[in-house]
């Protein structure tokens, strides 16, 4: 975390260097939140482009109290999803075919795709705070304390939102797989 | 209420341990009367952790990072407007001032110098006071013409050592001298003296006839035809051997490249 702290510094006084670190340590966690939240490779593509630019451009009113980069990082990500969700006036995009995966299996990678897939298309029963600590917890990994921090909300709060949710998953994971059978 | 907090805290440590590693049984193992509660709500979790496999193309990641690279190097250039305020002749006199200090010796060997050398510095401001110094429009048109032949060997020094930042650094130093060149071009064929340069070399008896300007001419095309097949299909030939980070820039380059002499070409017809 100092470490952290110490490229942020460095960072908001113009340090190239300092900033591509922090761009290539959230690159992926970010892209994968946002894919999670809108289910479409091109449209996460875009906006995770658009959130490190606006870090850029923002990154002097970062202030650091006790708020860990990775939440504001975070936050700025899902306000850019809200808004552009708002423009486009719906709540759910369809999902998209080729969702890329690590494995170079192509069994294993069809696999993964189905499995991803059916869990994004269960995640949209859950509500949106639901589906927000799943995706923070389980996509981005983010500790209990920073997601508390991205959602603004107790420790405590969340996980109790976190077990409601996974609860909730299992059930809506139950009922999709009834529906595909 | 009090047991839901404790059951709370308990499935969140087990959920620490299983993003960490740890098997499902392993945390059954450590809370045995909650293990039936556990243990379906942690499978679910390691069914959402599977979104984790999800990756960014590596076409994209590649290209996002040259665009957001472009972007923090613009960024930190605007908030340093480092002797922008300053006289062109202002500028040129304190180089030619500093390297006069620095002695010939140096001059000579930065001569010669790649971008990570510490020399480099030296090697480009001489390369500035030379195009100052140089009198005619069409003659600083050649020097250009050498110094972005200069930058491509550069861009192919550092791509094979595969350094991104120093080919995306060099490639807009490419794109610069190609675009003074054409500029050069243009304002010689106007017969006007280029605003970005040496003062009025006509009146200092530097001035070429129609004859000796037309042969100039002739052999900077020449000069340019040859760099810009020769460079493209160089750089084109590194592209392919080149470490897959390196490859977004060098395309950029390329591009850059074939499009600089192409403009260069067209403002000599």
């Amino acid at each position: 975390m100092q470490k952290e702290e110490g490229l942020v510094l460095r960072a908001q006084q113009h340090d190239q260097e300092a900033f591509a670190q922090l761009y290539e340590a959230y690159f992926d966690k970010i892209y994968r939140y946002v894919t999670f939240k809108l289910g479409n490779e091109m449209e996460a593509e875009d906006i995770t482009q658009q959130v490190f630019l606006n870090t850029l451009q923002s990154i002097s009113s970062f202030k650091w109290k006790g708020v860990p980069f990775s939440a504001w990082l975070f936050r700025i990500a899902h306000n850019q999803v809200v808004d552009y969700l708002r423009k486009k006036k719906r709540a759910t995009v369809p999902l998209d075919e080729s969702l890329p995966a690590s494995d170079d299996n192509p069994q294993q990678l069809a696999e993964h795709k189905l499995d991803i897939e059916r869990l994004l298309s269960a995640t949209r029963r859950l509500t949106e705070a639901q589906r927000e600590v799943i995706s923070l917890r389980f996509t981005s990994e983010l500790p209990i304390a920073e997601v508390a921090r991205v959602m603004g909300k107790s420790q405590g709060a969340v996980k109790a939102l976190q077990h409601s949710a996974i609860v909730a998953l299992r059930q809506a994971l139950a009922v999709t797989e009834d529906e595909t059978r | 209420m009090k047991r839901d907090k404790e059951f709370n805290n308990i499935l969140n440590e087990c959920l620490e341990r299983l993003l960490e590693g740890e098997a499902i049984e392993q945390c059954l193992r450590r809370y045995p009367e909650q293990a039936n509660e556990l243990k379906p709500l942690l499978q679910t979790a390691l069914v959402a952790r599977r979104v984790s496999v999800i990756q960014p193309r590596a076409d994209f990641k590649a290209r996002a990072r040259y665009q957001f690279r472009s972007a923090l190097r613009e960024a930190a250039t605007k908030k340093r407007p480092f002797f922008s305020w300053f006289p062109r002749w202002a500028t040129v006199a304190t180089i030619a001032l500093v390297l006069l200090l620095a002695g010939s010796g140096t001059v000579a060997a930065a001569g010669s110098s790649m971008p990570d050398s510490p020399l480099y510095p030296v090697k480009l401001a001489t390369e500035e006071v030379r195009l100052a110094l140089t009198p005619s429009p069409i003659d600083k048109a050649s020097f250009c013409a050498e110094l972005a032949d200069h930058r491509v060997a550069e861009i192919i020094y550092m791509a094979n050592k595969g350094d991104t930042q120093q080919v995306e650094l060099i490639t807009r130093r490419l794109d610069e001298r190609l675009a003074t060149l054409v500029v050069l071009v243009l304002d010689q064929e106007k017969g006007e003296a280029p605003m970005l340069m040496a003062p009025a070399p006509e009146e200092a008896g530097f001035s070429k006839g129609g004859n000796a300007r037309a042969d100039d001419q002739a052999g900077l095309r020449m000069t340019l035809e040859y760099n810009a097949v020769n460079n493209t299909a160089t750089l084109n030939a590194v592209l392919e051997k080149a470490p897959e980070s390196v490859k977004p820039a060098l395309l950029e380059a390329i591009a850059i490249a074939e499009a600089g002499y192409q403009k260069a070409l067209e403002a000599l017809d």
